[in-house]
């Protein structure tokens, strides 16, 4: 993982087998397979997600999600194990504050072994993070709010 | 047991049925559901549900990766597919296996055998089991033709992909057999990706009947009798019942025989269903196909057996031997099935989504409702129209026959149209009175059971 932070490339795409893994930096959408040179460089590794995978729930959570803050939900695209940063110990994709634009990756949602990135979908600030790193997320779940609204001069001005 | 929560992947009744049987085998129960489905009843009765997709079937009732994502997020050590969706679908039974789930319903290999109908109709030829005279694969016109002029017309090209009535083409002479071929096989190639066809005699005069039967790890498999599922539009069952009428008790003896001796050789486990065509002329039998999973009219076995087959179903997944042995299977009195379903038998049977203002389904002695529907329920646009399933059950074929008449005119609803009105005209009538049918009665009787009454 060290290496691709390091490197030029903005998004990663791996195949082992039936394992396939997709990271991307700071909002960058795949356009083309530009990652193959990386794959060469990492394929030995195996990069791991942020946090362990959700365990077993001894108690069934409750039945509704709640929302406590208004604005736009950037919602789960997909079931499955959400993660806020592309991989153990490195720093979130997006943090409170953030300005994010439509196609910015907020996290990775992982069904089957299979990485998906989440793109915001809005642009605007993110002001909640709704979902803890790791956890079990529903499809249309809220992962984030965002109020909505273009500006870049917000860009990097969270803390 | 070694399952201590169920994911259900599916909806409607058998999703409710399901989940009843998890709180019957005080089991957890979890729901996955698309967008469409997250006010159902079943939702409303599981502890937990999950939304795997939006409301089109095949972004989350046919998702794999959804389904077992979902059990896994949620803890659950077991899958119930019920039936339909992926049901009958290897994959999913390998999915979960590979993850640690225990799939409820039999093994991928079996699944996948069965599923390709030719091969499972080459397994019971092999066995002795009767087959109607037939083809292999029928790889080109040619051979096509040879192959009729010796199982004589009328006869049928069947996908081997097929099954469940589908894929399925007669043909009544020589002249019509080129086209025939072509379209039988571009509708396969388009259906199932799969343009296999094999041909097969078609009984004009035939009953379906059909063995439930089940199996368990131990190599233990028996039978819980036979249904009668003639009563069918477009090859759908509409009403079942159970036993099948005016069947000679060493004929039935030797159908039941067949289905389990089938179900052995493959080390079947968990429930199926061995399907017959019965030729009413001749008293000769002959195998069909087999169901890989637990079936829609699966209640009115239940009702003559007193056996609980989903409970069945869950225990046996969990490890258990069967709970009982093909000796402890006892038949008692005669239960009957109608499909209510939300449609417009006067306009063509099309489909009747909507909200359910009313539903004041019958009750009372020997009357089953399995149903998903309420007061207020509005009946999605998106699956099929199923509202539920009526069984009645009675001593005899006379008094379940009698309490079905009883229970679907005291059925009140309002704000969808069903198939009611149809399915009381179709009990009432003389030849089903008689138990005179047969697989074609109902679609040739269809102008004057749909017409509205008075």
């Amino acid at each position: 993982m060290k290496l691709f932070e390091n490197s030029s490339f903005d998004f990663l795409q791996l195949e082992f087998g039936d394992l396939k893994l997709t990271v991307s930096k700071g909002g960058y959408k795949p356009a083309s397979s530009a990652a193959q040179e990386a794959e060469r460089q990492v394929a030995a590794e195996r990069p791991r997600p942020a946090a362990p995978r959700a365990s077993e729930p001894s108690v069934l959570p409750p039945k509704e999600v709640q929302r406590r803050t208004d604005g736009v939900p950037i919602t789960a695209p997909m079931v499955g194990t959400f993660y806020t940063a592309p991989s153990p110990g490195a720093p979130p994709f997006v943090n409170v504050g953030d300005f994010v634009n439509e196609d910015t990756t907020v996290g990775l949602i992982e069904v089957m072994k299979v990485f998906n990135a989440v793109t915001a979908g809005v642009a605007g600030t993110i002001t909640e993070i709704c979902v803890q790193n790791g956890a079990f997320v529903e499809y249309g779940q809220p992962l984030f709010m965002v109020t909505p609204g273009a500006s870049a001069a917000q860009k990097g001005s969270a803390g | 047991m070694s399952i201590s929560r169920v994911l259900v992947a599916n909806r409607g009744e058998i999703a409710v049925r399901v989940i009843k049987a998890c709180q019957a085998l005080r089991l957890q129960s979890v729901l996955a559901v698309s967008e469409a489905d997250r006010k159902s009843m079943a939702a409303q009765m599981a502890d937990r549900v999950v939304c795997i997709g939006p409301a089109r079937a095949a972004e989350s009732y046919l998702k794999i990766e959804a389904l077992v994502s979902a059990a896994l997020g949620t803890g659950a050590d077991a899958l119930h597919p019920g039936y339909g969706f992926l049901a009958e679908e290897p994959k999913l039974a390998e999915a979960c296996a590979e993850h640690g789930i225990r799939f409820i319903g039999p093994s991928a290999e079996s699944i996948r055998l069965m599923g390709n109908k030719l091969e499972a109709r080459a397994l019971a030829a092999k066995n002795g089991i009767p087959i109607a005279a037939g083809s292999m694969k029928v790889h080109n016109l040619e051979e096509a033709l040879r192959t009729a002029r010796e199982i004589g017309f009328p006869l049928l090209f069947k996908a081997a992909a097929g099954g469940g009535g589908r894929g399925i083409k007669i043909v009544s002479s020589e002249a019509g057999l080129a086209e025939a071929f072509s379209t039988a096989g571009a509708e396969a190639r388009a259906a199932f990706g799969d343009d296999t066809l094999y041909m097969e005699r078609y009984i004009a005069n035939a009953r379906h009947i059909e063995v439930q039967v089940f199996g368990d790890r131990f190599g233990n498999v028996i039978h819980f009798g036979e249904r009668d599922c003639s009563l069918q539009r477009r090859h759908q069952k509409i009403v079942e019942e159970a036993p099948a009428p005016n069947l000679p008790d060493q004929r039935r003896r030797q159908i039941h025989l067949a289905a389990v001796a089938l179900a052995k050789k493959i080390g079947y486990e968990n429930a199926g269903t061995v399907e017959f065509i019965f030729d009413r002329d001749s008293g000769g039998f002959y195998f069909l196909e087999m169901n890989t999973r637990i079936q829609v009219e699966h209640p009115v076995t239940e009702m003559i057996t007193g056996v609980d087959l989903v409970q069945e179903q869950i225990r046996v997944a969990g490890g258990e031997p069967l709970s009982v042995s093909q000796s402890d299977v006892r038949f008692t009195g005669h239960a009957i099935e109608c499909r209510i379903n939300a449609e417009s038998p006067q306009h063509g049977f099309r489909p009747s989504p909507g909200l359910l203002s009313r539903w004041e389904p019958p009750t009372g002695e020997g009357v089953r409702l399995d149903s998903h529907c309420f007061a207020g329920y509005v009946i999605p646009p998106f699956y099929d129209s199923l509202m539920g399933k009526l069984i009645t059950h009675g001593p005899t074929r006379a008094e379940a026959l009698s309490r079905m008449r009883e229970a679907l005119a005291s059925f009140v609803f309002d704000g969808v149209e069903t198939n009611i009105p149809f399915l009381r005209a179709v009990i009432d009538h003389p030849d089903y009175v008689n138990a005179d049918v047969n697989t074609t009665w109902l679609e040739r009787n269809l102008a004057t059971l749909s017409a509205p009454a008075g």
